[in-house]
């Protein structure tokens, strides 16, 4: 479900429940104060606030191309307009120079602005309720500390009415938000609820992962059960993974930690940033509970996956193959993807086997076809290695046929319809990044 | 021009050693255009085996036995070369026959290939002619060295110069040495005469040190560290870049309008020539200029030209084939080869049995990896320098006289490494638009390196071919008359007409669209006609391409041969060697082809032996087929014996070549490594062009234009190759296509050997296998 | 301005995003090792390492290589001495030359990652690199040869 979802659904309830929700909706303004006024906080907690910042991607929406960081004005386009990230540097006019860490607080966990207007639930306030206080001042004190202020006022939302009322989010709280600090399990261990802070609140995992209801909240019945994310899919984080090896506690940490995992492919689109611009600043510690937690969500048992029948299985069907010509995806395949794709007895790390990978093995062919059209740039995946771009080398029919050749030939699995229509599609929406 | 005797070559000769021309006194100021920074950038020869192309220059005295090389008083012997390097290693393998004959030290002697001046004479690198020209040339101008320094050093000593012996680089005798070096130093100025050259006494086979040892190829080093400079990295200062547009045909075509209104968007667009042609080699084109050649064929994309087409736009491969048969089906039509007795409609009339089959082939691009390209100038002294690589600068020049409008004088090739050429860069056109895009813009640097898509588009392909073949026999089974009409466009009557031999009916013919036609079996009464199909000629330029047509005549008659073995009931072998007797027109004559079809038996007969041909026993659907050819003309036979193991699978058609064996005798062997290194690369390209490759024609233009859809043998599909070459003294003939040409009848012979079926076109695809098998 | 480094030289190129890496080496920098054959990632003439992986640079973008580490064939050995260069001059492997410098970055790459190719191992990689000049055989046991050479182990000759 994508933002545009999400903007339907705030009409919907926005027409239902318009008057009704005056009192429930009424923030007051907080006081503005002033530089001076700001409470000083310690270097480790300015800096735990980095690595919290990091882990949240504060920068990658508050950012704009090409723009100064956390200056907004990153545009958000939907189909119904375009909604501007705002100004989070300390700059006082413009920026939130002027809130105090009650006001920060107040906007982090409850989704209301320092003058008392609702935000879009554009920015997941509905996980970042979930954090301590503690960490959310840790995150204001090192906005504050470390983030030059910048003079740039947030543009005007390019959305009509009524969809630009504010007070509409509201009524979309009050259906679908669980205000609240994280509550942790008693019955599961200390890393474990570490995992699950971290992943509920500040890393809002399921802001992607979870699929949206008519009305553009998340699912509260499927969490991690998959979702389409900005023209991306990004995969279930449950048992419905449809990997041939299972998401393993330590493969998440890996992967989160170096944007690649053996068994499962690299974070590119959406998730590129996700890893290089964020969650891969945490500590190890943090990056293990991340892993033990969804590790469990999926329910896969943390044993090395070298002998996993799936992985011999691809390794064997990767073999040169000397009528590769007799198809045309599998002999592009062999002349133009084989040369990095290779693997010999054993998996190499950094060579993506792709009977096995996440993109060949969703239901939709819609993440593979952008790596193939689009590549991979420096910064994502794997950093500092880049997959080339087939956009203007290879037709949709080529592209297609080589998504063909390993979701069907490789992987063995059902076909995907109408492929060389769908890489036609995903071409004409231009390159992603 | 030397161009006269452009075909005479085929027989030797065209070293004309005229004085220098004021051409080619200009063209050591070759590219005084500037250089900036950049490894040889403009120089008018050039020395493979330095990383930046520069070649040596002599050091004080320097002696010039011939033109082909001097000596310098460090001992350096720098050897000239005129043919072009495309992985042959044609200057090492020349350098050696010169050093061999002059006892040079081999350490001393570096190699020049030079510009086109026309003191080099004709200029041209094909035919698998290179060593076999030069043997004589260079042995009589290394001899001249030797007797030179020898005489010398007999002068300076006083002593008898038959006394003394040249090896090593040293002249040595009546107690004494003396380095080349040392000799030149003194002074050295004997001279000779053309007919003193020919008179000059060349050392026995026996004594020959370098000629046929390992050496390593000078220009191999270089090509291991991205120091090789080839066409596309030729650069001056102040160049521009040129993107071509091409016409919907290839000729004919008229631009109505070119909108470039989208381009100019472009950083670095400049403008959109609309070139215009005197020499009629590029009619139709537009070239897009801009500051990098990224911005060039970015904002190519973006120019809109609107064309009139010419008729040839709705051309399709079976138009031309269709066209072939049309013309073999007139008897009229055609020129006779000299086969001896031609009647052979008499003996068909009265034949017990006849045997007829038809075979065609395709389009062949040459793909040669290096798109085609040049860089072209006006330089400081006002002569325009091209500088590209090319395999026939004779050819390509008076091309360039025209479309610049200037005399000989006024134009020269400067000479770079080609990344491929097989044939391609025979057909210079390409440095045309350069030239003219040059010209447009006041002799400013243009440089146009064609796409990999537009390369495709404007090759010379090898053009499709129809043959029809018959055989008459008697009661008794015997051969007595064949009859063999092959039809395709002719390169030659499209580049060079007037240079055409005349067939025995008067007609002429283009030698590289019907060699291997008339073939050393002795079939009684024989004729073979050459046609030459003008629907194909009007639609495209044919080209030379590796092996010419003996890569697709052999393919035809090494399987005719089979069929008609079958036909009778012989082993294919056998039927073969019964009719290559070394007799009458088929004994072989002094000193190209002594010996005759004896070699050609001989090189089966050892070929067979060494695959275990009808001894080894296979796995089901898996045989070995044998074939033989000539390697490229009568007139310079290399003997060339084939096999090919291969394992048909009959539920998907695919042949698996499992293994290739070629035995050959191409007479003395002047490099053996270079020679394996040559017919292992042309037995594969026989393999590519039997299975993988091939194109049609489609509305004018090929189908197939990059590697998308065009498959060329590839590491996975290449199987051993195993190469013997029978030990002999003879002269050496060619190397860089004899081995192409029996590939594909030994393929052919052996599906039809594995699986009973009988394929008739090139290339053959598991869908053709598939089709013949159901047919059954 | 994007900038990254080049066989060890930091860089920064004033060119459009979209050029491929392979015209920005070729034509700014001025390495013409690194050669031209297809445009579409089938023929491996412009292999690079990028980040030590060889990389089709004819499709690569110059905006994805920002601040990466780039080697060409001028770079790959200080000397030209890489135990590929070494393999391929002692068996003679070039031809034309052309397709080489994509032949030996791409076994230089591919050696690292296993040391100990099968001939099956080598044909399923090296099959993305044309050789016009059909140097395969070659190519083989020169892949073969460097990679005994890189582990350590001696060559008969
Ligand atoms: S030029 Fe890049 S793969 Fe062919
Ligand atoms: S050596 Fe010529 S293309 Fe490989």
């Amino acid at each position: 479900m994508t933002l545009k979802s999400v903007l339907a659904a705030i009409i919907v309830v926005g027409a239902v429940v318009l008057a009704g929700f005056g009192y429930y909706a009424y923030y007051p303004s907080l006081p503005n104060v002033s530089a001076a006024e700001r409470p000083t906080f310690d270097a480790a907690t300015v800096e735990k606030g980095r690595i919290l910042a990091a882990a949240g991607y504060c920068a990658t929406c508050h950012t704009a191309q090409g723009g100064q960081p956390y200056a907004g004005n990153y545009a958000i386009e939907t189909a119904f307009g375009t909604i501007y990230a705002s100004n989070i540097t300390p700059d006082p006019e413009t920026g939130i120079g002027g809130w105090s860490p009650a006001a920060f607080r107040r906007a982090m966990q409850q989704g209301v602005n320092r003058e008392g207007a609702h935000l879009f639930p554009a920015f997941p306030f509905d996980h970042f309720t979930k954090m301590s206080d503690e960490d959310v001042d840790a995150i204001y004190a090192y906005l504050m500390a470390k983030v030059a202020p910048v003079s740039e006022r947030t543009k005007e939302n390019a959305l009509p009415f009524p969809l630009n009322q504010r007070i509409l989010q509201a009524g979309w709280k009050l259906l679908f938000v669980n205000f609240g600090r994280y509550q942790p399990d008693p019955s599961k261990s200390d890393e474990w609820n570490r995992g699950a802070y971290l992943v509920e609140g500040v890393t809002h995992c399921g802001a992607c992962h979870t699929p949206r209801n008519v009305l553009g909240a998340e699912e509260k019945g499927q969490p991690f059960a998959g979702a389409a994310i900005d023209r991306w899919i990004a995969p279930a984080l449950t048992a419905a993974n449809p990997s041939a090896v299972p998401w393993t506690a330590s493969e998440f940490a890996r992967y989160l930690e170096t944007g690649a995992g053996i068994y499962h492919g690299i974070a590119a689109g959406p998730m590129g940033p996700v890893v290089h611009a964020g969650l891969r600043e945490l500590p190890a510690s943090d990056l293990a509970a991340i892993g033990l937690y969804l590790g469990d969500k999926v329910g896969a048992p943390d044993t090395g996956p070298a002998e996993n029948p799936a992985v011999v299985a691809s390794l064997k069907a990767g073999r040169p193959d000397p009528t590769y010509r007799k198809d045309l995806g599998e002999r592009l395949y062999a002349t133009a993807c084989a040369a990095c794709h290779y693997n010999a007895s054993q998996i190499v790390e950094g060579r993506p086997e792709l009977a096995i990978n996440s993109s060949t093995r969703l239901a939709d062919p819609t993440n593979l076809i952008h790596v193939i059209l689009d590549g991979v740039d420096a910064k994502d995946g794997t950093g500092g290695v880049v997959m080339p771009a087939f956009r203007h080398a290879l037709s949709d029919t080529d592209i297609a046929a080589i998504a063909a050749y390993l979701r069907e030939k490789r992987a063995n699995l059902a076909p995907w319809p109408d492929l060389p229509a769908q890489v036609a599609r995903i071409r004409a929406e231009g390159a992603g990044h | 021009m030397a161009d006269e005797s452009a075909f005479r070559t085929r027989f030797r000769g065209a070293r004309s050693g005229e004085g220098l021309s004021r051409r080619g006194f200009l063209v050591t100021m070759c590219a005084a255009g500037a250089v900036f920074g950049f490894p040889r950038a403009g120089f008018a020869a050039m020395d493979p085996a330095v990383p930046d192309g520069v070649p040596v220059e002599a050091v004080g005295a320097r002696y010039e036995p011939a033109i082909w090389y001097w000596i310098d008083q460090r001992g350096k012997v720098n050897v000239n070369i005129i043919r072009a390097e495309m992985g042959q290693h044609v200057g090492t393998a020349i350098a050696r026959i010169l050093a061999d004959e002059l006892g040079a030290k081999w350490d001393d002697v570096s190699i020049e290939h030079v510009d086109s001046a026309a003191k080099w004479g004709l200029m041209v690198t094909g035919g698998s002619w290179s060593v076999w020209q030069s043997w004589p040339v260079y042995r009589q101008a290394g001899a001249a060295g030797r007797v030179a320094l020898a005489q010398k050093a007999a002068e300076l000593w006083g002593v008898d110069a038959a006394s003394l012996t040249v090896a090593d680089g040293v002249v040595t005798g009546a107690g004494r040495s003396a380095s080349f070096g040392e000799l030149v130093a003194q002074g050295i100025t004997r001279s000779f005469t053309e007919a003193e050259l020919k008179a000059l006494p060349l050392k026995p086979h026996s004594e020959l040190t370098l000629v046929g040892k390992d050496v390593t190829a000078l220009d191999i080093a270089g090509k291991t560290t991205g120091q090789a400079i080839f066409g596309i990295d030729a650069r001056v200062e102040g160049m521009v870049h040129g993107a071509p547009l091409l016409p919907p045909t290839r000729y004919g075509s008229e631009i109505i309008r070119i909108d470039d209104s989208a381009a100019k968007a472009v950083k670095g667009y400049r403008q959109t020539l609309k070139l215009d042609d005197p020499s009629g080699t590029v009619p139709g084109w537009a070239m897009v200029i801009a500051d990098s050649y990224w911005a060039a064929h970015k904002a190519a994309r973006l120019v809109k030209v609107e064309w009139k087409a010419s008729d040839a736009a709705r051309v399709g491969e079976a138009d031309i084939q269709a066209r072939s048969r049309e013309l073999i089906a007139d008897a009229s039509k055609g020129a006779l080869l000299d086969t001896g007795d031609t009647d052979v409609d008499p003996v068909f009339a009265r034949a017990a049995d006849t045997l007829e089959a038809e075979y065609t082939t395709a389009t062949v691009l040459h793909f040669q990896l290096e798109p085609v390209n040049a860089l072209a100038f006006r330089n400081a002294e006002g002569v325009w320098e091209l500088h590209t690589g090319n395999q026939w600068q004779s050819l390509a020049l008076p091309w360039l006289q025209k479309a610049l409008g200037v005399d000989e004088n006024g134009v020269v090739m400067c000479s770079y490494m080609l990344g491929g050429g097989f044939g391609r860069r025979l057909n210079g056109d390409y440095a045309v638009p350069a030239a003219l895009a040059s010209k447009a813009l006041g002799g400013i640097p243009v440089k146009v390196v064609a796409t990999r898509p537009d390369d495709a588009k404007f090759d010379s392909p090898r053009s499709p071919s129809v043959q029809r073949l018959r055989m008459a026999f008697d009661t008794g089974k015997n051969v007595i008359a064949m009859d063999t009409a092959v039809a395709s466009g002719w390169p030659t009557k499209v580049m060079l007409p007037a240079f055409m031999p005349k067939g025995v009916n008067g007609e002429p013919y283009d030698p590289f669209a019907s060699d291997g036609a008339d073939h050393w079996y002795s079939v009684g009464a024989q004729r073979a006609r050459a046609i030459s199909n003008d629907l194909a000629e009007s639609t495209f330029r044919p080209g030379w391409l590796r092996s010419v047509s003996p890569g697709w005549i052999n393919w035809a008659v090494e399987s005719f041969m089979h069929e008609a073995a079958v036909k009778v009931g012989q082993d294919p072998v056998r039927f073969r060697l019964d009719h290559l007797k070394a007799e009458g027109r088929n004994a072989g004559t002094a000193p190209d082809s002594v010996g005759g079809a004896s070699r050609q038996a001989h090189v089966l007969s050892r070929v067979a032996e060494l695959s275990g041909y009808g001894k080894a026993t296979l796995p089901a659907d898996t045989a070995i087929g044998i074939a033989t050819t000539y390697g490229q003309a009568r007139t310079m036979p290399t003997w060339v014996g084939g096999a090919a193991q291969v394992h048909v699978n009959r539920q998907t058609g695919f042949v698996d070549v499992q293994k290739i064996w070629l035995v050959v005798d191409c007479g003395t062997v002047v490099d053996p490594d270079g020679a394996h290194a040559q017919c292992e690369g042309a037995a594969l390209w026989g393999l590519s062009m039997a299975l993988f490759e091939g194109t049609e024609f489609e509305n004018g233009l090929v189908r197939d234009r990059n590697l998308d859809s065009y498959t060329p043998l590839r590491m996975i599909d290449t199987p051993e190759v195993v190469v013997e070459f029978v030990e002999s003294a003879e002269v050496p003939v060619g190397l860089g296509e004899p081995g192409t040409t029996v590939v594909a009848p030994a393929i052919g012979n052996a599906i039809f050997e594995a699986v009973g079926v009988r394929l008739r076109h090139l290339p053959i695809t598991p869908e053709a296998v598939l089709a013949a098998l159901k047919a059954g | 301005m994007i900038e990254f480094t080049i066989n060890g030289r930091a860089v920064s190129v004033d060119v459009e995003p979209d050029t491929p890496l392979l015209w920005v080496i070729r034509d700014e920098i001025a390495l013409t090792g690194t050669k031209y054959g297809c445009g579409i990632g089938l023929c491996g003439a412009c292999t690079v390492h990028v980040g030590g992986r060889a990389t089709r640079s004819c499709i690569t973008p110059v905006s994805d290589v920002a601040g990466v580490e780039i080697t060409t064939i001028e770079g790959l050995d200080p000397k030209g001495e890489h135990p590929v260069q070494q393999a391929w001059r002692h068996l003679r492997v070039p031809q034309c030359g052309y397709c080489q410098s994509g032949q030996i970055m791409q076994a230089a790459a591919f050696l690292k990652d296993i040391p100990n190719p099968t001939d099956d191992d080598i044909d399923a990689v090296m099959t993305g690199n044309l050789c016009r000049c059909m140097t395969y055989n070659r190519i083989r046991a020169a892949v073969r040869e460097a990679a005994a050479t890189l582990r350590g182990e001696a060559t008969n000759g």
